[in-house]
């Protein structure tokens, strides 16, 4: 199979990104796979796409300071890239031409979509032929009202939508009512670390994420004063930038928490970072999916976390491999971690668990749950006649792009 | 004079540091540069990516893959360069570490050892990778495993105590930040409270009597320390424990904290480096303080000074990780 990413920029940093290059990697094992980033902002990707994985570009935007440094075309507003995707002012008549061009004209035997912006593009634009998957990185729960509309009139034309958790696919097929496409939960995939798992004896909890309101960094360092109270030998890292910073900061020191919580910055990679710990605590309001649970499981570390929509119900198994709280409860978030640090053998038993457990992520795993999908939807054959009764059931502003693409959809039949 | 040593580590071991923990000190040898001999350059082109693990006594490790065209380039002359960045003297000096096959791995796959035995002058050390008729070039980071320097305790039998943190520069290359001490006094915990700073800590080398001292030295400005009794709770004669009240500060700008482990010692300087943060000051930070007006503030403050400021003292480590307070003054 001939396999195709479309992606906003594979240069830049990013869980989408990292996502997209574990899974390109491991499907390129047994088939051709290319990464097409519409944006390139650095002369090497930070991330390693993989071997056998080419990745191209359509915009250099390389050192670009203003958009008509890219031409005229670049300063007028796209009109195949939604306005409700926050990327919009990126996006130009520039972008939706080359974007259009490289979808018109792909090789590829399946075109994957990684944000809903491109999976429009993917949905309007893509030749006949190629199947069309459209890959959801967050949530339909967290899209605005505007966002929705337009994924309700445009995906009835993907062939194929993956979202990272049954909850949101639940969402997916209840609120939109996609006639037709395939909706299914793949979860990310995280590759086993490349140092030894933690041994459970350190004393030091280890959270690791932006510092944006939503990981609610704020709920641990209060829940972690009260472990402090009861066990001040044990302390807290918390890893990664973001605009939380100075207020996490005042908080902590405003508690008196400066000899046992740390901001410890950004920091890539992270994996010896886990390793250093004994317990990982997530306490967001949201996790699209939670891949901070999964890389700490990965390096044998239990997870206390909140739960939260979507993600770590579908990850941690509370009891045996780590705790789930209440949402934004800090008492119950001091109590889970004062009950693993307080019974070494529970934290380590839980610790061997959360290793086995977080095993199903692999590579390996979720690329063959991919390679079985993409299979199946390269190899049915009524997608062009799915495509013209999708184009029918959806609404004014389809029917309009209908008529564009009428005549090719009504020839019928498809070869892949 | 500027000038630089070369220091050649002739192990061939291919094992981890620990191994090599009792090397005699023989084993290195050591010649002068003259001032005029060129340094290696840097190369356009970085080296491969260096994992790097660290052992407790203070050894550490680097691992590495040659690929492409350098995977033939592996032979016997293949090896790390430690560099030290020249400091202020414009002294500098090179450790060469050899590196050799690791057995089952990967082809390619090379191992360098800096064991806890070989001394590397307090600095920052740049790492190089030099092959057999190539430029050297330096090293990208990898994968550090510096588990077990968090929470370190170090050993005393050697006479020295050495920290290695290998770290990536904000230019992402590998460099070893690097300690050097004897006696050591490392600090703990440290707390504000009633308008003074609480300090306790442990003296490494040394030992801590009854007439201990903590002394806060100006960094500029007369040469007359503030002095706070140093003495470890219920005489333990490694610990020290001192209350260090900001108003004595109030008069100057910043202050470097010592420890006299006795009278007529000594002094030590106080510093956090039995970890493994490489650079604390942004992540060891702690809450400005208000600094009480009290009339026993030394006359250096001057009575305008203080009438109409706002003064805050907070403690602070600096670059090199030793421990110092800084008073403000607001507008």
């Amino acid at each position: 199979m001939h396999i195709s990413f479309l992606l906003h920029n594979g240069y830049a940093i990013g869980g989408t990104v990292r996502t997209t290059y574990n899974l390109a990697r491991c499907l390129a094992e047994h088939h051709d796979v290319e990464v097409v980033s519409v944006f390139r902002t650095r002369d090497r990707p930070v991330f390693d796409p993989g071997p056998g994985v080419r990745l191209r570009h359509l915009v250099d935007a390389r050192g670009v300071r203003s958009p008509d440094s890219l031409g005229a075309e670049h300063t007028r507003p796209a009109t195949v890239f939604p306005e409700a995707d926050g990327k919009y002012p990126m996006y130009s008549e520039l972008t939706d031409r080359l974007i259009g061009d490289h979808l018109g004209s792909t090789e590829a035997d399946v075109v994957i979509g990684t944000r809903p912006g491109l999976n429009v593009h993917l949905a309007r634009q893509t030749r006949r032929g190629p199947a069309r998957l459209g890959q959801e990185h967050l949530t339909l729960a967290t899209h605005s009202r505007s966002l929705k509309r337009v994924l309700r009139t445009v995906y009835p034309r993907l062939d194929a939508l993956t979202t990272v958790t049954e909850a949101d696919a639940a969402d997916y097929r209840r609120l939109l009512r996609l006639p037709g496409v395939r909706v299914e939960a793949v979860p990310n995939s995280v590759p086993a670390p490349a140092v030894v798992p933690a041994d459970g004896t350190s004393k030091w909890v280890v959270a690791a994420g932006r510092l944006a309101p939503a990981k609610r960094y704020d709920l641990l360092v209060r829940a972690f004063a009260k472990v402090v109270a009861e066990r001040p030998d044990w302390r807290l890292r918390i890893y990664g930038g973001g605009r939380e910073r100075p207020g996490l900061r005042t908080l902590i020191d405003e508690l008196g928490l400066y000899n046992h919580v740390f901001l410890m910055g950004p920091i890539h990679p992270i994996e010896p970072e886990w390793a250093k710990g004994s317990i990982a605590a997530v306490t967001s309001s949201l996790e699209s999916f939670g891949m901070t649970i999964v890389e700490a499981m990965r390096c044998g570390l239990p997870v206390v976390a909140t739960d939260c929509p979507h993600g770590p119900a579908e990850i941690v198994r509370p009891g045996v491999d780590g705790r789930l709280v209440p949402t934004g409860d800090e008492d119950a978030v001091a109590g889970a971690l004062l009950g693993l640090i307080n019974d070494d053998e529970l934290r380590r038993r839980m610790g061997r668990a959360a290793l086995a457990d977080s095993a199903r992520f692999d590579p390996s795993l979720i690329g063959a749950r991919y390679e079985s999908i993409l299979h199946d939807l390269v190899g049915k054959g009524s997608r062009g006649l799915h495509r013209t009764r999708a184009s029918l059931l959806s609404g004014a502003y389809a029917v309009k792009d209908a008529l564009a693409n009428g005549q090719a959809a009504l020839q019928g039949g498809h070869t892949a | 004079m500027s000038g630089s040593t070369i220091r050649t580590v002739t192990t061939g071991a291919a094992s981890v540091a620990d191994a090599l923990a009792d090397l005699p000190s023989g084993a290195e040898e050591e010649h002068r540069h003259g001032a005029g001999e060129a340094l290696p350059p840097q190369s356009a082109q970085r080296g491969p990516a260096t994992d790097c693990t660290a052992d407790s006594a203070g050894g550490l490790t680097f691992d590495l893959r040659l690929a492409g065209t350098d995977a033939g380039a592996g032979g016997e002359d293949a090896g790390l360069l430690l560099r030290r960045r020249p400091d202020a003297s414009g002294e500098t000096e090179e450790v060469r570490l050899p590196l050799t096959p690791v057995q089952d791995a990967e082809p390619g796959t090379l191992r360098a050892a800096l064991p806890s035995t070989v001394r590397l002058t307090e600095g920052r050390w740049n790492v190089f990778l030099v092959l057999a008729g190539r430029e050297p070039r330096r090293l990208s980071p990898g994968v550090n495993d510096l588990r077990s320097l968090v929470d370190r305790v170090p050993h005393e039998n050697r006479g020295w105590l050495g920290v290695r943190i290998p770290y990536a520069t904000k230019h992402g290359n590998l460099s070893v930040r690097a300690w050097m001490r004897w006696p050591h006094a490392e600090a703990g915990a440290l707390r504000m409270r009633d308008g003074a700073l609480e300090l306790d800590g442990r003296l490494y080398g040394g030992e801590v009597s009854a007439t201990a001292r903590l002394e806060a030295w100006p960094r500029r400005g007369p040469a007359e320390p503030v002095v706070a009794d140093a003495a470890g709770a219920g005489g333990d004669r490694r610990e020290f424990a001192a209350v260090l009240p900001f108003a004595a500060l109030a008069g100057g700008r910043l202050w470097d904290l010592w420890l006299r482990p006795a009278d007529g010692a000594e002094a030590v300087r106080v510093a956090r480096i039995l970890d493994d943060v490489p650079d604390k000051k942004r992540i060891f930070t702690y809450p400005a303080q208000p600094v009480a007006r009290d009339a026993g503030q030394p006359a250096a403050a001057g009575p305008a000074a203080t009438e109409s400021a706002a003064v805050t003292a907070k403690p602070y480590y600096t670059l090199n990780n030793d421990l110092a307070v800084r008073i403000d003054r607001a507008e």
